[in-house]
């Protein structure tokens, strides 16, 4: 078969680009009729299609068609669905050969998994056919015994695979004479189809029907009984109507730049104490910023808090040394060890009491946080008790940030303790 | 004077509040450090919100998307972007707008995936195989991050292209006092369907690019293709129709650049012989280090560039008027430096080069007051 259907209005009549005795044309010209006999108009359609000689095909089709990479049709026609959602009755149907399917597995498996409406075409001529008759992951065992290709290691099962990932209709036919009801089945599916056609290839391949009927897998159909996935927009509220505008309600008690380190461990408060202090420090009239540094596994290890004041604007945040440091942990305290200098003050838990004398500062203020409170509310506390101590904002300005916050309880609580600690 | 609306906020809120109120229908992405709020705020913010399962089926799928009209964006790193730059070429060649926000962080390779850099310039300058040109944003402060996010948004809808916005960890993960009185309201862009005459899916229209029609339209057939191709979307190899159809993917980015150049130029009220140019989150040291020279009466000028690519005969022009030069960049070698003077600068030309942390202003302030270049 190496024409077009001449009657249909789904093709564009073009001669077939492929080789004499190619397998590829049966499939397009029982697609066609299918679409035809469905009532598909060609605007409804949209095909697309990787490379290969399966991705000779958009120039055929008198349809909506887009041309993409090798092996990433299935991710392509993905986005298509997905987009086409958006209007009714609109099919995407994919193309793609045995090559670009070993390419593309996980995006077909993900089609599967996903179960948006389209449909996925396997033109699976055993071989790569554009490069030399290379054998692919759909090249069938007894094909490779054949042509004495890695006999060892078994094909993928497409089908089997895509049933598996929750495929609504997965089928492989080999059959020319059942390929068109197979296609009918999966066109008519909502949701992901996946129909593997078995076919020749004269120029590397199996030259002759009953040759190829001689190595194929064996034609399978199954199905999953899942409702398709819908994809819908929805207009979604700003992010800034629910940011909360800082209105200025204490003044500073310093006209300088400051700056704070907050050192401890992960779960014990220090992101969400470092961003309480910056706010509060913007209540009181100052410009802030807040860095927060935490391993990638950000549940263990140690949580570092930057905060910087300033009356003015501040533009570089870098922070190398700080002039103080609030430390409750071990952690905390290896990971700020070095930024520690002659000048900074530091507030350091009663537990690490033993470094004081490590630390190249004498300026050191010892208390129990941790025994005071807990460790999850340490650094709530030593922060609270600094801020009292240096006077560089009013500490009612984060007991202002407190009380708003949905934990204010808690929170509250921890700073009525600040009087244990005197 | 308006009340001010002090905020506690990160970049990341911005830009995505941005691309969303500027036209952007889905957020598509593969979580990677530190894009992870950009991901979070996605999800909450954009109409259709969609994980993939990797960086490559996040760009097909954005391709996909585009191709039928839901204007797509993306978040990633260096190690995402790597895995898409097969398929960012696809939708370059297929012209699907679309924009891609990089949060660069150290490398080589997985590096450091929560410390900040300036490293990915060099890439995006060659990304599109062939010497192709893409539009690359980069801002140097959260009032750019919601400028540069609406004009990354309209010149890829415009021009058909993907277009990126380069950032830093350090821009998209801080959080600092910020007037929210500063964000003006954004133009919303669309899809530019306009077609006069005959429709070929790759006929150029208004400024050099085609009109758009999506997949599934029900009045226009249309196609896309990645292959080389003609003007109705046939793939053709080096016929001159194609050829020449290849060259309007650059010419449409390069002839319409005056459109989407953006830079700030501050000037010395002295007249200065030094200019420090940067780009990005070495801007913030720039602008201290410049402020304190010039208190000290050493009067300096500062050019911080927005729009990176294509390069702007401007900047040539600019730098022509000083005696002195000095690149700014968080990365070993000076990239932008090395994209507009090659591997071999005239010697008045100098670089500020670190890894592995911010430039300090007063890394900077040596440089410019010893006339040299510092490599840290």
């Amino acid at each position: 078969m190496s024409t077009a259907t001449s009657s249909s209005n789904i093709l564009t009549g073009k001669k077939f680009p492929f080789c004499p005795g190619c397998g590829h044309g049966i499939a397009i010209n029982n697609l066609a009729k299918v679409l035809e006999e469905l009532g598909y108009r060609p605007e409804d359609i949209s095909i697309v299609s990787d490379i290969g000689c399966s991705g000779l095909i958009d120039p055929l089709f008198n349809t909506h068609t887009i041309h993409g990479l090798h092996g990433r049709s299935p991710a392509l026609g993905l986005g298509v669905a997905m987009g086409l959602q958006q209007k009714d009755r609109k099919k995407t149907i994919a193309f793609i050969g045995d090559g670009g399917a070993t390419i593309g597995l996980q995006h077909i498996l993900e089609d599967a998994r996903r179960n948006v409406d389209m449909t996925l075409i396997v033109l699976n001529n055993l071989l790569y056919g554009m490069t030399g008759g290379q054998i692919s992951g759909l090249s069938t065992q007894k094909f490779k015994e054949i042509v004495d290709f890695e006999t060892d290691i078994p094909p993928f099962n497409i089908i089997q695979l895509a049933h598996a990932s929750g495929a609504r209709y997965a089928a492989r036919v080999d059959n020319p004479r059942q390929m068109k009801e197979v296609l009918k089945k999966a066109i008519e599916t909502e949701g992901f189809s996946i129909v593997e056609i078995e076919s020749l290839c004269p120029s590397y391949g199996m030259k002759r029907m009953n040759e190829l009927m001689e190595v194929v897998e064996p034609e399978e159909e199954y199905e999953n009984p899942r409702a398709a996935t819908q994809i819908r927009m929805s207009e979604k509220p700003s992010l800034l109507d629910r940011q909360p505008v800082l209105e200025q309600k204490f003044e500073p008690l310093v006209r300088t730049r400051r700056d704070f380190i907050i050192a401890g461990s992960a779960g014990g408060g220090v992101q969400s104490t470092g961003k309480q202090l910056a706010t509060a420090g913007i209540l009181a009239g100052m410009h802030a910023t807040m860095k927060g540094e935490y391993p990638i596994t950000v549940g263990t290890g140690f949580s570092v808090a930057e905060v910087i004041f300033d009356p003015e604007p501040i533009y570089y945040t870098g922070l190398e040394q700080p002039s103080v440091a609030v430390i409750v942990t071990d952690d905390g305290l290896e990971k700020i060890r070095k930024r520690i200098g002659a000048g900074t003050r530091v507030y350091l838990d009663e537990k690490l009491a033993q470094e004081a004398e490590t630390l190249p500062t004498d300026d050191i203020i010892i208390k129990p946080f941790t025994r005071t409170v807990n460790r999850k509310a340490a650094a709530l506390l030593a922060t609270a008790y600094m801020l009292d101590r240096e006077k560089v904002i009013p500490l009612e300005a984060l007991r202002e940030v407190l009380a708003n916050h949905r934990l204010a309880k808690v929170f509250l609580e921890t700073l009525d303790r600040l009087e244990k600690l005197d | 004077m308006e009340t001010p609306k002090n905020t506690l906020i990160d970049g990341s809120k911005i830009i995505i509040e941005s691309l969303a109120q500027s036209g952007a229908d889905a957020f598509v992405a593969y979580p990677i450090t530190p894009s992870n709020w950009m991901y979070k705020y996605g999800k909450q913010r954009m109409p259709l919100f969609l994980a993939a399962p990797d960086e490559i089926s996040t760009l097909q799928w954005m391709a996909g998307l585009s191709a039928t009209g839901v204007m797509p964006v993306t978040s990633s790193a260096f190690p995402g972007i790597a895995l898409m730059v097969e398929s960012i070429n696809m939708a370059y060649a297929m012209e699907l707008p679309m924009v891609i926000v990089i949060t660069q962080r150290l490398g080589p390779s997985t590096g450091s995936a929560t410390t900040g850099a300036q490293g990915d310039l060099s890439l995006l300058n060659g990304i599109i195989s062939g010497g192709y040109p893409v539009p690359v944003f980069s801002p140097s402060d959260f009032t750019d991050a919601w400028e540069l996010s609406n004009k990354a948004m309209e010149t890829a809808l415009k021009y058909r292209t993907p277009v990126f916005l380069l950032t830093s960890k350090e821009m998209v993960m801080y959080q600092r006092s910020f007037d929210l009185n500063r964000l003006r309201p954004l133009k919303k862009f669309t899809y530019d369907r306009h077609i006069e005459g005959e429709f070929k899916p790759y006929k150029p229209g208004r400024n050099l690019t085609p009109p758009f029609v999506p997949l599934g339209d029900d009045e226009h057939l249309t196609r896309f293709t990645a292959s080389t191709h003609d003007a109705d979307a046939n793939i053709r190899k080096n016929d001159p129709e194609a050829l020449e159809n290849s060259k309007r993917l650059a010419r449409k980015l390069t002839e319409n650049l005056d459109d989407y150049f953006i830079y700030t130029l501050d000037k010395s009220s002295e007249p200065a012989r030094d200019l420090v140019v940067t780009w990005g989150i070495t801007a913030d040291a720039a602008r201290e280090a410049v402020a304190h020279l010039r208190n000290q009466g050493h009067p300096v000028d500062l050019l911080v560039v927005k729009t990176l690519l294509p390069v702007h005969p401007k900047l040539y022009e600019i730098m022509d008027g000083y005696d002195n030069v000095y690149f700014a960049e968080e990365n070993l070698t000076g990239q932008f430096k090395e994209i507009l003077f090659g591997h071999r600068a005239p010697e008045h030309i100098r670089s500020i080069n670190k890894i592995g942390n911010m430039i300090k202003p007063s890394e900077i302030e040596e440089a410019v007051t010893h006339q040299k270049s510092l490599v840290l």
